[in-house]
């Protein structure tokens, strides 16, 4: 376990050295953030300019959501898409080898693998939005909400890696993946609204098969005490089964690849 | 005791056949046509620990296939394999710490970043002790002059730098067993003899274990006693180097050098040595004559023209 996180900070603190080789990649990625930042705020803005209150939701309340979205969105494409892409170009120019001659877990090393240093910015951002809106909402959360808040976060960050790491299992049969990532991205988009704003097939969508509700949704409504404790256990047992059948998947893929590769 | 040993080994590849022409393209799209390609058929050696030993033979001849098979990195289809007491392909932690695969073709170090971070995040990954990572790596870039290059972004080095580095990059955590596919591709010549220098220096230091395959042939001149040809998956030839030269091309070679810087090469067989050179000295003067083997290159040819194969290890 320890050897484990003396790697991941090797690896972090090779992302920031890769990241600061060009400058202004750095800079432009930064300011980058910022601005969709703001730019994903002004339809809900727009929304909720009209009426006070949407599916339950008051706007600071779904700022909160926002600010969940926007952390959550630099988890993906900060620390997990990145190295998702590395793993893909890994596959198609057979330098998977190299990762599968280490002595240590395969799916740990191809997850790690690269960092976007900058879209730290993402959860400054989010903090800045979190924090408004709980100024606005007025009632300060107790300490319990804050840890299942947090305990929610996790969760969702740990859905996000495991959809990944099947997409990357799927790579492993269909070398193009460019527009499975970008359908997910698609997707996402949907994690910035609060999830009862969605009816019907969407609201099953986004609760059961991907579970953006958990990433987004829950943590803002434990915060807000709006959750109650069987849905948040349900949530964190249905993390742990994603994890879980991610790397059942990522397992066969590996199989498949000793088998099949040249 | 061997260190390595195959055993009645099998690989075979599922391949999609593709059709020429557009139609018969959209075709396989739904009927699918696949053929069993053998690349390793029914192969067996062993290797004690120690050995410096050259895997030959043409391209798709499973050379390739059949060290990655030994690394792990590829299932057999048949047959056993054990590498230093370990079946390869459960990719144990410790066997994984005794091997190291070297691809001239494929690279590891990290692009953009000078190798010393690649040497830092294989140290983690490895899990070397700092003390022993040091020793290590002064050594090995002490054997290779490296000097300041490790400091240098890997995309700046020339293709020798970058392939001395991968070799350190392969060795930092002393394996025992060497597995080298293609070393010294497109390497200059001066090069190429410093990999070999550096590879038998490492092989008597460490008493490490060497598989090595390579389209140069001097490469295996200089570095394998022993050699292993293949062929279509098959063993053709396994044992001594200078026996395998003899069996194929027993003629010796006599060249001669005449003063005006004309050159002239005789075959001829070795019973018929003394009578020939006798003759050649007592015509023409010459500046030099010397009598040698004929290059492997030219043994290679032989033992595959039969095949009629194009044979490219030359």
């Amino acid at each position: 376990m320890a050897r484990y996180f003396r790697l991941l900070l090797v690896r972090l603190r090779v992302s920031v050295q890769l990241g600061s080789q060009y400058r202004s990649d750095f800079l432009v990625g930064g300011v980058m953030a910022l601005f969709w930042l703001s730019w994903n705020l002004v339809p809900m803005w727009v929304v909720w300019q009209k009426r006070p209150m949407i599916a339950g939701w008051s706007f600071p309340e779904a700022l909160l959501v926002a600010a969940w979205f926007t952390l959550m969105r630099g988890v993906l494409e900060g620390a997990v898409q990145p190295s998702l892409v590395a793993v893909v170009e890994h596959i198609r120019q057979g330098t998977l080898d190299f990762v599968l001659l280490k002595p240590a877990d395969a799916q740990f090393l191809v997850s790690t693998a690269k960092f976007e240093s900058w879209r730290a910015a993402d959860a400054i951002g989010a903090l800045v939005i979190g924090g408004y809106a709980l100024h606005r909402v007025a009632h300060p959360p107790a300490a319990s909400a804050i840890a299942v808040a947090l305990l929610l976060t996790l969760a969702g960050a740990a859905v996000l890696y495991a959809v990944a790491i099947v997409v990357v299992a799927a790579a492993f049969w269909v070398v193009r993946l460019d527009n499975l990532i970008y359908l997910f991205n698609s997707i996402f988009d949907a994690a910035r609204w609060p999830l009862t704003v969605f009816r019907g097939f969407w609201r099953i969508l986004f609760t059961f098969i991907i579970p953006l509700g958990l990433i987004t949704t829950y943590p803002a409504m434990a915060l807000l005490n709006k959750l109650d404790w069987p849905t948040a256990l349900r949530a964190l047992g249905g993390a742990m089964l994603f994890v879980a059948l991610a790397r059942v998947a990522w397992t066969r893929a590996l199989k498949h690849y000793t088998s099949a590769s040249s | 005791m061997n260190l390595i040993s195959v055993e009645h080994l099998t690989k075979e590849y599922r391949v999609h056949e593709r059709p020429p022409g557009l139609m018969a393209s959209l075709h396989s799209v739904f009927h699918r046509k696949y053929k069993i390609a053998r690349a390793v058929d029914d192969l067996s050696f062993s290797i004690r620990s120690g050995e410096r030993v050259g895997f030959l033979g043409p391209n798709g001849a499973g050379k390739t296939t059949t060290l990655k098979v030994l690394s792990g990195l590829l299932h057999p289809t048949a047959g056993t394999v054990r590498v230093s007491g370990f079946d390869p392909r459960r990719r144990e932690h410790d066997f994984l710490q005794r091997i190291t695969l070297v691809m001239g073709q494929k690279q590891q170090l990290l692009w953009d970043l000078p190798p010393a971070d690649t040497f830092t995040m294989n140290r983690a990954i490895y899990d070397i002790p700092k003390q022993e990572f040091d020793e290590t790596l002064s050594e090995l870039s002490s054997l290779l002059e490296l000097g300041k290059l490790v400091e240098r972004p890997t995309r700046q080095l020339s293709l020798g730098e970058r392939m001395k580095c991968e070799l350190v990059a392969a060795l930092l955590h002393r394996p025992k067993v060497l597995f080298l596919d293609e070393p010294t591709i497109g390497l200059d010549v001066s090069m190429q003899a410093e990999l070999r220098t550096f590879l038998k220096k490492y092989n008597e230091r460490f008493e490490a274990t060497i598989l090595l395959t390579s389209h140069y042939m001097d490469d295996v001149t200089a570095l394998c006693p022993r050699v292993i040809v293949i062929d279509r998956g098959h063993l053709t030839y396994d044992g001594d180097l200078t026996q395998l030269v003899h069996k194929v091309r027993p003629h010796k070679r006599i060249v001669l050098r005449m003063h005006d810087g004309k050159q002239e090469t005789h075959d001829v067989a070795p019973s018929d040595l003394k009578a020939t050179i006798t003759r050649l000295l007592s015509g023409d003067p010459i500046s030099d004559l010397t009598v040698e083997d004929p290059p492997l290159e030219e043994v290679m040819r032989d033992l595959f023209a039969e095949r009629g194969d194009r044979v490219t290890n030359s």
